[in-house]
């Protein structure tokens, strides 16, 4: 687990943790130990499992999200439920007298107040989700899968796309999209230069100069090593291979710089696209596209 | 034990014979940038973060461990691929430096068949040509058990890696393996070739001849012979256990009693070793028959009666029978099957 991100959170951690240690030095202090007769066991499961389940759920917010408005709403609406939940907790063991009754019947405000800020937090989240889908654009078609996300170019991989394909071959009876397959040249002779860690710099720089120059409507994913491939609905081939010759001249233009001596290393590019057939399958697809990359590889491209 | 008095001319799995700073060097580089936790690991490998900057041996079961931990702890399914890119120039020094100012194809595999041991002591391959095409045949030298397809990957891609340093261009390899088609078939695509076959009897690479005599673009006879003195005095054995055993069978036709004889074992000794490296004496005899049946009939183009001899059969139906047994196949029916292993 990558707990990274908890040290950037240090008044919440410490909201957190004041809401736990304030509430039972509160109950313990005004009350008295009950005989132990009177402690009803179930009660205290019940209690006991929303508080520490409250606890748990603070901690993986403090893990998952960066600093901001939203996490602090979060973190501070949990933290007034929780401070309800362990008086209620305490509460099983302990008695009072009239003089502390009052605390008793305040008990549950934290808790309302609580949900009235997590209800702001949450319409917040959605807001701020509606802009990451945004952010994610070209790179994430109609389903989420997080498991299928490359590790180097945060881009989806290739099993993503063949599954895009797929739903896209089944849903229409004739399909009417066109896929790009885009090579970079000499990626081994940069790696072996500059290293395997400048490579992976490369790739992910690459990724987000192809996303740069995508319609919104298209999707990028890594296929595999330096290998890219691009998915354009309703698209036909001349539009495809249009969009694919402005990124391989984007790409020739970048001056990518590995070392702080601000050398620039220039890249060119590969691609090759195809559009679907009736029939097709994401596999046939894919194998022409690869076959025909793999010749304009070889014997240079009939174009650009 | 009986190791200790004679000079053995094989390692087993547990045998430490790989030094640390070869390719479990490689393992902890790539797995540091994939940002994976160390200690996990090394976790039931006995490696020591220390050791890859030591002199200290590996056994090769270490070095699978190693390699089961960092294919389970890694994000993707590129892991053998990237690290056999890396494979080569590398962590071997003088080896690759031989291999790089090889003469040509021929030359480079004539090293790397006297130093196979010291860049891959898992796969045991021998080469043989038909009039058009070479083949590599591969076989599990010493026991990688569910490894296997991650080693054939990594030795895969380091192979054509390799051999684009070699010529600056990639020889269209051929690739047969014994496994299904995974389902991160790009990964295969892109390193490898687009020339695959799975689930294949034998595990084999093949290409046009006309690359063995192609002239190496870095070729310098001196700077070879310079590097080949330094890499000479190798202190590991030549054959892993299996391939030794292997070698028993096909050369001199042992039955178990007489190859335990030959490894200085009782039979049931080595009957649990070979359990230990994950065969039965029984399946190592099928697995050559195999692959002698498949040279001498598929590649060879051989008589029933010529190949018989030759595996040294007495009679025909007994033959035929063992073929089908192996093979799945007829002797006349893997004769015919020549056609899709060339073209």
């Amino acid at each position: 687990m990558n707990l990274s991100l908890l040290a950037r959170h240090q008044r919440l951690f410490s909201l957190a943790c004041a809401s736990v240690t304030l509430s039972i030095t509160l109950s313990i202090g005004i009350g008295q130990l009950k005989p132990l007769a009177d402690i009803s066991w179930l009660d205290i499961l019940g209690e006991g499992s929303v508080s520490l389940l409250s606890l748990l759920w603070i901690f993986f917010i403090l893990v998952s999200r960066p600093p901001g408005r939203v996490t602090t709403a979060l973190v501070v609406g949990l933290s007034c439920f929780l401070f309800s939940a362990n008086l209620d907790l305490v509460d099983e063991f302990m008695f009072y007298e009239n003089s502390a009754e009052g605390l008793s019947m305040v008990e549950s405000i934290p808790a309302g107040v609580g949900m009235i800020i997590m209800s702001y937090a949450l319409y917040q989240w959605h807001l701020e989700q509606l802009i990451l889908n945004k952010q994610l654009h070209k790179r994430e078609s109609s389903l989420r899968q997080h498991h299928q996300v490359d590790f180097i170019t945060a881009l989806y991989s290739a099993e993503y796309m063949r599954s895009q394909i797929d739903s896209e071959l089944a849903n229409t009876p004739s399909p009417d999209f066109a896929v790009a397959m885009l090579d970079i040249n000499n990626f081994d002779v940069f790696n072996r230069k500059y290293g395997h860690d400048k490579g992976d710099q490369l790739l992910r720089e690459l990724s987000d100069l192809i996303l740069m120059n995508l319609r919104p409507s298209d999707l990028a994913c890594r296929y595999a090593g330096d290998r890219f491939i691009l998915f354009f609905p309703n698209t036909d081939l001349s539009t495809a291979e249009h969009i694919a010759e402005q990124i391989k001249k984007a790409i020739a233009n970048i001056a990518f710089k590995p070392a702080l001596s601000g050398e620039s290393v220039f890249h060119q590019l590969t691609f090759a696209a195809e559009t679907a057939k009736y029939g097709d399958v994401s596999e046939s697809l894919l194998q022409r596209v690869n076959r025909r990359l793999e010749n304009f590889k070889k014997n240079g491209p009939a174009h650009g | 034990m009986v190791q200790h008095m004679v000079k053995r001319d094989f390692y087993s799995l547990e045998d430490k014979v790989v030094p640390a700073h070869q390719l479990a060097a490689s393992v902890l580089d790539f797995s540091r940038s994939r940002e994976v936790n160390k200690h996990k690991l090394l976790r039931g490998t006995g490696i020591f973060n220390e050791d890859v900057i030591s002199d200290r041996k590996l056994s090769v079961y270490q070095l699978l461990q190693l390699i089961s931990n960092a294919q389970a702890l890694t994000p993707g399914n590129d892991c053998a691929f990237l690290l056999g890119k890396r494979l080569f120039p590398g962590n071997y020094g003088a080896i690759s430096n031989a291999l790089m100012h090889s003469r040509d194809l021929t030359d480079a595999f004539r090293v790397l068949h006297q130093q196979l041991n010291q860049i891959c002591p898992f796969l045991d391959v021998k080469g043989y040509a038909t009039q058009s095409h070479h083949y590599l045949l591969f076989t599990d030298a010493i026991g990688c058990k569910e490894q296997f397809q991650f080693i054939a990957e990594l030795y895969c891609t380091a192979l054509v890696a390799g051999t684009k340093l070699l010529f600056g261009e990639r020889i269209p390899y051929e690739f047969n393996f014994p496994f299904a088609r995974p389902k991160y078939i790009q990964e295969y695509e892109v390193h490898l070739s687009h020339r695959l076959r799975f689930s294949q009897p034998v595990m084999s690479v093949s290409f046009d001849n006309k690359w063995l005599t192609k002239t190496c673009l870095h070729r310098s006879d001196s700077l070879k012979w310079h590097a080949l003195r330094q890499c000479k005095n190798s202190a590991i054995p030549k054959l892993g256990f299996l391939a030794a055993v292997r070698k028993a069978i096909a050369q001199q036709h042992l039955g178990l009693q007489a190859a335990a004889e030959q490894f200085l074992m009782s039979p049931s000794t080595f009957k649990r070793k070979l359990k230990q490296h994950g065969y039965s004496f029984q399946q190592l005899q099928d697995e050559v028959g195999k692959q002698q049946a498949i040279y001498l009939l598929q590649v060879q183009q051989l008589s029933n009666e010529e190949s018989a001899n030759l595996m040294q059969f007495n009679d025909i139906p007994n033959f035929r029978r063992s073929v089908k047994r192996w093979t799945g196949l007829t002797p006349s029916q893997l004769r015919m099957a020549t056609h899709n292993i060339v073209s």
